[in-house]
């Protein structure tokens, strides 16, 4: 039971999708619509397949069948430096933060699509950059390499460069675990702050209690079958699906 | 004495210009190349066929050496950068061997095994280089503005995107980098600057043969590179001059059989290598700035 | 004839070739170790046969085990001092193959410096050429070769599908934790694979010391073939390494029918670059695009 207002836009469909790896399926013909503005989280036991539908949408893997449009436009064979150049970002679980260099070159190499040997738009983009680091506050470790910065803070930078990829889709893979209280509320009100922008987020989530604080939206994964979808509420306090979960955790 | 530091300063310079271009690819893009030595040959027999058959106008013979050791590059890049690294290294062995190969055979291009004899020097709005200390010069200016070219390329968004894929390529691909039009273009200006280094090269010691171009030259660059620091701008600098000061400084030893001097300027570079491998891999400039990743 | 003669000079060389290649997939494949030095110790194997057996003129078995002893040992120590320690604080592919060539360095000019940088070769009464028939010639250390190498494969087959070692080196190239199982570490297994790696290049050094003679700069090429077959074969796989050195062997020897033996080694390249253009997998590999 999708919760779509007609005001809502749905970004991103996917339709039928079936990934099979030589007999193993690991996604299992998923239908799921992503609108605009709207925090979606996945959740399910491990090795449902959620890093492989974001495997799917960004290109690092092809559907065995059924289709995935972004904008209206199918990602039938886009390759991922295309699909991030067509508003598609996403983080990794081990974040995979460009280590060698300072928090700021992380940010602005984000910035710099082009593979030219010159770009300009210099002044426009260190303005942007500030702005990024205030809102994630790591404006004081600006010039710190990334292979310094306290687990936190890291969390942070794999966030702010997403920020300054200008996507309008997140694709999140457990982004806050980990983080202290404190650190985990500015997490949530930075998301919120650009849900409200019109970006898309979705999210791959573990911790129950992150799910319930953060999702507009849950859809349960099991096995590579999108089972439910629904507010959090339906979705977390449904017994059957809550059996699967932790049936299968134990 | 002044002809002999003259001399040395020159080939200085060229070894210099082709350290900085190894490192270019090697250090900020982490692509490792076993060919540079070939990209280097062929600027060096562009410029001297150039000079020899048609003009000997210094910016038209570096211009096409550049242009043609480019141009190559990408024939090797294109291919071998779709796969893994590993691969690449495998490929530009491959060139390396087949360079020489060509080196030493396309007789009518490169005179053979002989080589090329009487290389003019270059001519420049009118004025030909034929004193040394003039050459001098010219050297040390264009390696000035090969490293200018090279600080600002690495330091501006090229070399972001080149930090980027060595740190990351996963992640960099992922944020949109064209990751390889990026590394091709990245080998391509290293190779197009390594031919004019050979254009120098030609122009300067008017005799070049295959001899030069050798893996053990493609080796000697890595080594100045690597013990100099890879991912700075002044190790591979640093390297080239050390490893060019250790012949003169090995014949100051007296109980070393001068026979050979040139079997233990390897020993002493390959065990730098290790050495520094082991407990400083970012060379000498670098330190120990090679860590495990974020 | 001619090409009978070539085919069989090709049969000889391939042999040799996919020993030396099966013993660089192994390390490579087990140990993501880009072992540079696989060339080094082919040439210690080689002269250390060729200074017990043809100067000191002890028997060829003894001298044979002294070869061993010292490649074995060789390849052991490097992994054990010089690559665990990149492995502890860093362990790039960079940083290991660069330590790895430093090695190689080192040993190609200590041995140049030890035994001169012209070729010797050990002369046994087998690589003698016979005319077998009108126009073809092939020494009795040739059926050695061959006998010599599919002994070895059978045994290394065996060691790795009939053996607990063998099943943990297996698991140790898919999934370095499953080792613990085992009681053993990725450490110790390392120090197995190093072993049967440098083992495996002893009787191709010492047949190529009988046959085409050694010389200090060999281990290059025999690092070209290492690394080509291994890709060509298909990184992983230790059978499509060997049938890699072979088709390289062969392709090496037949070519010279229509072109000049100066562009013999080229060949082996070109037919890496193709499979590198058209099927980077190799023979038998796993796909490979990053």
């Amino acid at each position: 039971m999708t919760t779509t207002t007609s005001s809502q836009e749905i970004l991103l469909e996917i339709k039928n999708v079936n990934k099979n790896f030589g007999g193993l399926q690991a996604i299992d013909d998923v239908t799921l619509d992503l609108p605009a503005g709207v925090i979606t989280t996945l959740v399910g036991p491990n090795g449902a397949g959620k890093t492989t539908l974001f495997n799917l949408i960004t290109g690092h893997l092809m559907p065995t069948s059924g289709t995935i449009h972004w904008l209206g436009k199918s990602l039938k064979g886009v390759e991922p430096w295309q699909v991030a150049r067509l508003g598609i970002a996403r983080t990794f679980q081990d974040l995979r933060l460009y280590s060698q260099m300072t928090v700021e070159e992380n940010i602005m190499t984000v910035m710099e699509r082009s593979s030219w040997l010159w770009q300009g738009g210099r002044k426009a983009a260190e303005q942007r950059v500030t702005e990024i680091l205030n809102e994630t506050q790591l404006l004081d470790k600006r010039n710190d390499r990334a292979v310094d910065l306290a687990y936190a803070e890291r969390k942070f930078l794999s966030l702010a460069r997403i920020m300054a990829s200008e996507a309008k889709l997140w694709l999140l893979d457990e982004p806050a675990s980990g983080l202290d209280p404190r650190s985990f509320e500015r997490f949530v009100t930075l998301l919120r702050t650009y849900a409200k922008r019109g970006i898309t987020i979705c999210i791959i989530e573990h911790n129950l209690d992150i799910v319930i604080q953060l999702s507009d939206r849950v859809a349960f994964l099991d096995q590579g079958k999108l089972l439910a979808q629904g507010s959090s509420e339906d979705i977390l306090k449904d017994p059957h699906l809550a059996a699967i979960y932790f049936g299968e955790r134990a | 004495m002044i002809a002999y530091l003259q001399n040395i300063a020159v080939l200085f310079c060229i070894n210099a210009i082709l350290a900085l271009t190894l490192n270019f690819i090697m250090g900020y893009a982490g692509i490792f190349s076993l060919a540079h030595a070939i990209f280097f040959g062929v600027g060096a027999y562009a410029t001297a066929y150039i000079a020899m058959h048609a003009s000997d106008s210094l910016l038209l013979c570096m211009a096409a050496s550049a242009a043609i050791s480019a141009v190559l590059s990408m024939a090797l890049a294109l291919p071998a950068l779709r796969v893994r690294g590993e691969y690449f290294v495998a490929a530009s062995l491959g060139l390396q061997v087949i360079g020489v190969t060509i080196f030493s055979e396309w007789k009518s291009i490169t005179g053979g095994l002989g080589g090329m004899i009487g290389i003019p020097r270059p001519k420049l709005w009118g004025y030909t280089f034929n004193d040394d200390t003039a050459f001098l010069i010219l050297a040390l200016v264009v390696l000035g503005i090969v490293v200018g070219i090279t600080a600002l390329l690495v330091r501006g968004s090229f070399g972001r995107s080149l930090m980027a894929i060595r740190d990351s390529e996963s992640a960099a691909q992922t944020y949109g980098k064209h990751v390889n039009a990026v590394k091709t273009l990245s080998v391509a200006v290293a190779a197009g600057l390594a031919g004019i280094a050979g254009s120098l090269y030609a122009f300067y010691i008017s005799f070049i043969n295959v001899e030069s171009f050798v893996l053990e030259t493609s080796i000697l660059l890595m080594a100045m590179v690597i013990i100099g620091g890879t991912g700075t701008l002044f190790g591979p600098i640093v390297g080239a001059a050390l490893l060019m000061s250790l012949p003169a400084a090995l014949t100051y030893l007296p109980f070393l059989p001068p026979t050979e001097l040139g079997a233990i300027q390897q020993i002493i570079y390959g065990l730098a290598m290790v050495l520094l491998m082991m407990f400083r891999p970012g060379g000498l400039v670098g330190g120990r700035s090679k860590e495990k990743s974020a | 004839m001619l090409f009978t003669q070539l085919f069989i000079n090709g049969l000889q060389t391939g042999a040799l070739y996919a020993l030396i290649a099966a013993g660089f997939s192994l390390i490579f494949g087990m140990t993501r170790i880009f072992h540079a030095a696989h060339g080094a110790t082919f040439t210690i194997a080689g002269y250390i046969f060729y200074e017990c057996y043809s100067v000191l003129q002890l028997s060829w078995p003894v001298a044979a085990l002294a070869a061993t002893f010292a490649a074995s040992l060789f390849g052991v120590l490097l992994d054990r001092y010089v690559y665990a320690i990149i492995q502890r604080h860093e362990g790039s592919f960079f940083t290991v193959f660069v330590a790895s060539f430093g090695m190689a360095i080192i040993v190609q000019n200590l041995i140049g410096m030890i035994f001169g940088r012209g070729a010797v070769t050990v002369s046994t009464p087998l690589s003698k050429s016979l005319e077998v028939m009108s126009g073809l010639y092939i020494a009795p250390i040739a059926a050695v070769v061959i006998a010599c190498a599919l002994i070895f494969f059978i045994a290394l087959q065996w060691l790795l599908t009939k053996t607990s070692l063998g099943i943990a080196l297996r698991a140790l190239g898919e999934n370095p934790n499953l080792i613990e199982v085992y009681g053993l570490t990725p450490r110790l297994l390392s120090q197995y694979v190093f072993l049967i790696g440098s083992i495996l290049v002893v009787p191709a050094a010492i047949l190529t010391a009988a046959t085409s003679g050694l010389n200090p700069a060999m281990g290059n090429h025999v690092m070209l073939i290492s690394i080509a077959a291994t890709i060509v074969g298909g990184v992983g796989s230790l059978r499509g390494a060997a049938l890699a050195g072979l088709i390289l062997g062969m392709a090496e020897n037949l070519c010279l029918a229509v072109i000049d033996p100066q562009w013999s080694e080229a060949v082996t390249f070109v037919i890496l670059f193709l499979f590198i253009l058209f099927r980077p997998g190799g023979v038998y590999g796993r796909a490979v695009m990053s």
